[in-house]
């Protein structure tokens, strides 16, 4: 897919918040069964979404927008009977938009089990393969979105970062919403 | 989910008793597109429905358990299995290992089809497991799989596993064309997603050679019992940082090729 394709992809595009912090977005507090539901619905044509989540254990205090995943989770939401929306055995390279929010940080990110919290040595381990940033939600939504053809664009936060006003109005224009 | 109404491992074992009285010498249970052990003698089949009271979901797995005999030794072949991300519980995806176990067949052979991590390694090459890593187990559901990035893998070389390399090297001096077995650590994830580029980093720096979805759950099912299991990876599809990841189709045509070697393999380990 070109990158303009990519773009206008993105008109339109779902918005989905984790943090609770960015207006405009749908406001969830964990990846559940709903949300699912939602990256399932394309009733609209809309086949992208904007996720944010929480990030913890990282190497940034800024935003970073998700260029890959590792899934540490030990569990995978496409796990039991295959929904017929998507393949059995999905490819899920090559779903990450991260052309956009040029002055952010890009990067690999970790998805833990819930509540899961790196030991130094297991946080060691995490810097050597590559992994950036933990989050708990991020990833089974990337799954999620994949197996559907979605493409996702992931930002995490995070504890004390945010986006900017320039990064928000970036957004604005990228997905046509205000 | 719907519970599946499996049978119990003991009904499952009197069902096999009355089946065949006789105890195999071994057992091999088969993966995707892995197709051994066809010509065995006074072959007799029954579907996994009967056996285990469950079947298998996969296109080519095709859930049936047949016994047969090989240069006079009785063989028990499971053709299919049960995985993880099918939803199974631990106890289905173990059934077939724990009946083996509990009929008393002495020894278990295990097959899948795996994604190559090892960059020497070929499509078609057959990879002897010397060690394994459990990314797939049920348990990780509630605990995550944080605390398997710091462990080394298990180890599982036994008898089994030397016989196999002694007969392969055997069958390699014979002819040249049975190329020489690869040895290695399997790593069985979860899926049912195809790994990311970091996913396959992280495999590396764990020092995985191949990866599939399957065949843990027999071997930790066979450890510290009276089974012992070796097990053998069909080298599908090798990861190449400039190519795409392959489909499942490409899958079963890699593996079929490099049955023929297993075939020949598997009736002379198991004549022997």
């Amino acid at each position: 897919m070109s990158a303009q394709d990519m773009k206008a992809l993105f008109k339109g595009a779902k918005l989905v918040d984790f943090t609770g912090k960015q207006a405009g977005f749908v406001h969830l507090k964990k990846f559940d069964r709903e949300f699912v539901d939602m990256l399932r619905d394309c009733k609209d044509g809309t086949k992208a979404v904007v996720v944010i989540d929480h990030g913890f254990g990282g190497r940034y205090d800024s935003p970073m927008v998700v260029r890959d995943h590792v899934n540490l989770s030990g569990n995978n939401p496409l796990v039991g009977p295959n929904n017929p929306i998507g393949e059995r055995f999905p490819i899920v390279q090559g779903i990450y938009f991260d052309d956009c929010l040029r002055e952010a940080n890009r990067g690999v990110v970790a998805g833990l089990k819930d509540n899961a919290k790196p030991s130094d040595e297991e946080q060691q381990a995490l810097r050597e393969i590559g992994v950036d940033i933990c989050a708990y939600n991020m990833v089974p939504s990337m799954l999620v979105a994949a197996h559907a053809g979605w493409k996702v664009l992931g930002i995490v936060l995070p504890e004390n970062g945010s986006l900017s006003t320039s990064q928000i109005d970036e957004l604005k224009a990228l997905t046509g919403k205000n | 989910m719907k519970k599946l109404a499996a049978k119990p491992v003991q009904e499952a074992v009197d069902f096999l008793r009355k089946f065949c009285p006789e105890v195999p010498s071994a057992a091999v249970i088969l993966g995707s597109g892995v197709n051994v052990l066809e010509n065995l003698e006074e072959i007799k089949s029954v579907s996994y429905q009967e056996v285990f009271g469950v079947s298998p979901g996969v296109i080519g797995h095709s859930g049936a358990l047949s016994i047969g005999r090989c240069e006079g030794k009785l063989v028990a072949v499971l053709r299919g299995r049960f995985h993880c991300y099918e939803g199974h519980s631990w106890d289905i995806v173990t059934l077939p290992a724990q009946v083996i176990v509990e009929w008393g067949v002495p020894q278990l052979y295990v097959t899948n089809a795996a994604g190559g991590i090892n960059q020497n390694f070929n499509v078609g090459d057959l990879m002897l497991i010397t060690g394994y890593r459990d990314h797939l187990n049920t348990k990780y559901q509630e605990t995550g799989l944080l605390s398997q990035i710091t462990k080394p893998p298990v180890s599982c070389n036994n008898a089994l596993t030397d016989k196999i390399v002694a007969v392969a090297e055997q069958l390699h001096r014979q002819n040249a064309a049975f190329t020489p077995l690869q040895a290695g650590v399997y790593v069985g994830l979860l899926g049912p997603n195809y790994k990311t580029l970091a996913e396959i980093e992280l495999l590396k720096y764990l020092k995985c050679d191949a990866v599939g979805m399957s065949t843990v759950p027999e071997l930790l099912t066979c450890h510290g019992t009276k089974t012992m299991a070796a097990a053998l990876s069909v080298i599908t599809n090798v990861w190449k940082p400039e190519e795409a990841v392959g489909g499942h189709e490409e899958v079963l045509t890699a593996a079929k090729e490099a049955s023929l070697r297993l075939d020949t393999l598997f009736n002379k380990c198991v004549a022997g």
